[in-house]
């Protein structure tokens, strides 16, 4: 048989799926050699359960090196300047969540169905470790296994038989083995490339598998040609521009605390100027700053969620405090709801940013104590659990999220300034569409990354607010 | 009047660690770990503890050998282990032995369940439904329902008396920032955690740090023990 691919030829082949923009999980073992491939400013953003999204190896890397970041595979790596320190939980999160493109790691055998096993050992076999691989197979949007097309007493990792047990299922796209590229597609093996000088018939005698032969029976030769297109970019001109999409019943997540402080402003006059109607917003207030007026000049009004109401824009509300705290002074939601022109879904705020980070992490409900035995646990189902009452909350999830960031870098990586990040960090991850209205936009690298609160991953678009814009009107 | 959370010595911060108790050990790969608390926790000696922790023994990192899981291990002073890596596949050692031999109870539970069980354990959460365990070993006994997104499995909130976690800087009320991959459970561990002792390379006065930084807000971290 001709001679096999070595590791970093099989890394180069995973590396040559990578598209800009995407993030990518690795894996620890043959996926962790694919950051050996990615070059110095390629536009992919690596992620490490060590905690560091945007890691290079040093010897390709950019910016801030040193002892305290860790790769998949436990040794130290560097930061890229689009990086930032994330804790596990965020890793978890982001997979989970959907935010991951691309995950790649190394079963100890792959099935037809793409079914994945992970390792254990000869001594203990029963006690399988996944560690992170079980994650990676549920999380990566696509996912690629890489793997030695045989085992060391010559038998085949890839094969028919579906796992009794199984640490993924039917989570393979992609197998990148030292002899073959295969894809899964209907829960079935097809050879897509051969090592060079392999034949379909050589692979075919080593594969466990039935394999289908393609159409054109390609040879691997990678290419990194799309890590040398740059990332879209995300830097807006304006409010209005960044919104065309938004269309008429659209959910949108609008963050804010009580009063004018930490609301993306000039997104919100750009939607009251767009008329989109029908719309269901998600926030905490649903407009009381306008009213209650915390601090606003003589003369002026504030720019709150209320001038979408008053706009007829607003169909609907899932909120925290849709009334004002005087009954003299009602808001303009309170108002229009007494004509029954709004509907409401009345939210504690602890419930609400739970449901977000629910929406953006992946958790599709969750049982808290929080309004159990009240008005709010009517209709929704309870449970004791260990002694305690708690009620099932669903996630929220939303197309659009407009918030208020103080500093971006050109990535979208964002940093608030005190009250204003308020909802954000949950918000951001749970819209399809997120945008961000920042002071200032600055280069990637310039933010400390172990200060960014949101990733660029969760963030769509950015827009400037306007020099000299006046949160009142 | 706040009680004083600056222990004089890593032996004192985990001095009434009682025996069954169960303990967090933060930690990625050797970063992040709190040695000293560990090789203080050898020495107190608690007994029947039950260990949450990320990975297996790192012997090779830092200035020598690490008091490690393995050393709780084979000090007696364990009976049961929760983790996704609890040691080096196929390299023998302590902790494979001693759970071959019947002596010790290991539960794996994917790294980012796990993470989410502690997370849920420190927000009050009574459970979340997960999709990662569906069709998967890790299913096995748990609830499976159907919700709009798809099929998930209910996971349970996990707590504990202890967290052992490293920080890079805390002010005298427990404030804390990390620093790189050292981060990793340890924010969350200190939220699921009873009582949560923090090894700081460098403890500051309060209004030192800046408070945006602040990942451990001081209410999760209870006693705090210089790194050196």
């Amino acid at each position: 048989m001709p001679p096999r691919l070595d590791e970093l030829t099989m890394a180069r082949r995973a590396a040559s799926e990578l598209q800009p923009g995407q993030v990518v999980a690795l894996g620890s073992g043959l996926p962790a050699r694919v950051a050996e491939i990615v070059p110095s400013g390629a536009p992919v953003q690596l992620l490490s359960d060590g905690g560091v999204l945007g890691y290079k190896l040093p010897d390709n890397g950019e910016g801030a090196s040193g002892p305290s970041l860790c790769g998949p595979n436990g040794v130290s790596v560097a930061l890229g300047k689009d990086g930032s320190v994330v804790g596990t939980a965020d890793w978890a999160a982001m997979l989970r969540g959907g935010h991951v493109d691309m995950a790649i790691v190394q079963p100890a055998r792959v099935s037809a169905a793409g079914d994945l096993l992970g390792w254990t050992t000869a001594a203990t076999p029963g006690l399988f470790a996944p560690g992170r691989t079980v994650d990676l197979a549920a999380g990566g949007r696509k996912l690629i296994a890489m793997l030695p097309h045989t085992s060391s007493d010559n038998s085949p990792n890839i094969v028919t038989e579906s796992f009794p047990v199984a640490d993924g299922r039917g989570c393979v796209d992609i197998i990148i083995t030292d002899i073959a590229v295969m894809r899964v597609e209907d829960g079935a093996l097809v050879l897509a490339e051969v090592a060079p000088g392999w034949s379909y018939d050589d692979v075919v005698s080593l594969t466990g598998a039935p394999l289908a032969p393609p159409g054109d029976l390609k040879e691997i030769a990678p290419s990194l040609e799309p890590l040398n297109i740059e990332r879209p970019g995300k830097v807006f001109p304006d409010g209005p521009s960044a919104i065309t999409d938004l269309h008429d019943g659209a959910s949108v997540m609008i963050d804010g605390f009580g009063g004018p402080g930490g609301m993306a402003h000039h997104l919100l006059v750009s939607l009251r100027d767009r008329g989109t109607r029908g719309l269901t917003i998600i926030s905490n207030t649903i407009g009381i700053a306008r009213i209650v007026n915390f601090g606003t000049p003589a003369g002026k009004l504030a720019i709150d969620h209320s001038i979408l109401v008053e706009n007829g824009q607003v169909a609907k509300a899932i909120a925290t405090y849709p009334v004002s705290p005087s009954a003299s002074r009602p808001s303009t939601f309170e108002l229009a709801y007494r004509r029954g022109e709004v509907e409401l879904e009345l939210v504690p705020q602890g419930t609400l940013a739970e449901r977000l980070r629910a929406g953006g992490a992946g958790i599709y409900a969750f049982y808290t104590p929080t309004g159990a035995g009240t008005l709010i646990g009517e209709g929704k189902e309870s449970r004791v659990i260990d002694g305690k009452e708690y009620i099932l909350e669903q996630a929220l999830t939303a197309d659009f999220c407009l918030i208020r960031g103080h500093k971006a870098d050109t990535l979208g990586n964002i940093v608030y300034k005190g009250t204003s990040r308020n909802f954000n960090a949950v918000m951001a991850p749970s819209a399809r569409v997120t945008i961000v209205e920042v002071d200032e936009v600055v280069e990637a690298g310039e933010l400390d990354p172990e200060l960014i609160v949101t990733p660029g991953m969760y963030v769509d678009r950015l827009v400037v607010r306007p020099e000299g814009f006046s949160p009142y009107e | 009047m706040l009680q004083g959370k600056l222990y004089g010595s890593p032996q004192a911060a985990v001095a009434d660690i009682q025996d069954g108790s169960t303990i967090l050990v933060a930690g990625f790969a050797g970063y992040g770990v709190a040695e000293r608390l560990l090789s203080a926790l050898l020495e107190v000696g608690s007994k029947d503890l039950t260990l949450i922790y990320r990975d297996g023994p790192y012997s090779e990192m830092g200035s020598g050998p690490l008091p490690s899981i393995e050393n709780l291990v084979s000090n007696g002073q364990v009976s049961k282990l929760i983790s996704p890596i609890p040691y080096s596949p196929g390299g023998g050692g302590t902790i494979e032995e001693w759970w071959q031999a019947g002596q010790l109870e290991i539960e794996i539970v994917p790294q980012g369940i796990l993470v989410e069980r502690l997370r849920a354990g420190g927000a009050g959460i009574g459970g979340v439904f997960l999709p990662t365990a569906v069709g998967t070993r890790f299913e096995s006994g748990r609830e499976r329902r159907t919700f709009p997104q798809g099929e998930a499995v209910l996971e349970l909130p996990l707590k504990a008396d202890y967290a052992l976690i490293k920080v890079a800087v805390a002010d005298t009320l427990g404030n804390s920032i990390y620093d790189g991959s050292s981060r990793n459970w340890a924010p969350v561990m200190a939220m699921a955690a009873r009582i949560t002792v923090a090894e700081a390379e460098r403890i500051v006065e309060p209004g030192e740090l800046d408070p945006e930084a602040i990942i451990s807000p001081g209410i999760f971290v209870n006693r705090i023990v210089a790194a050196a």
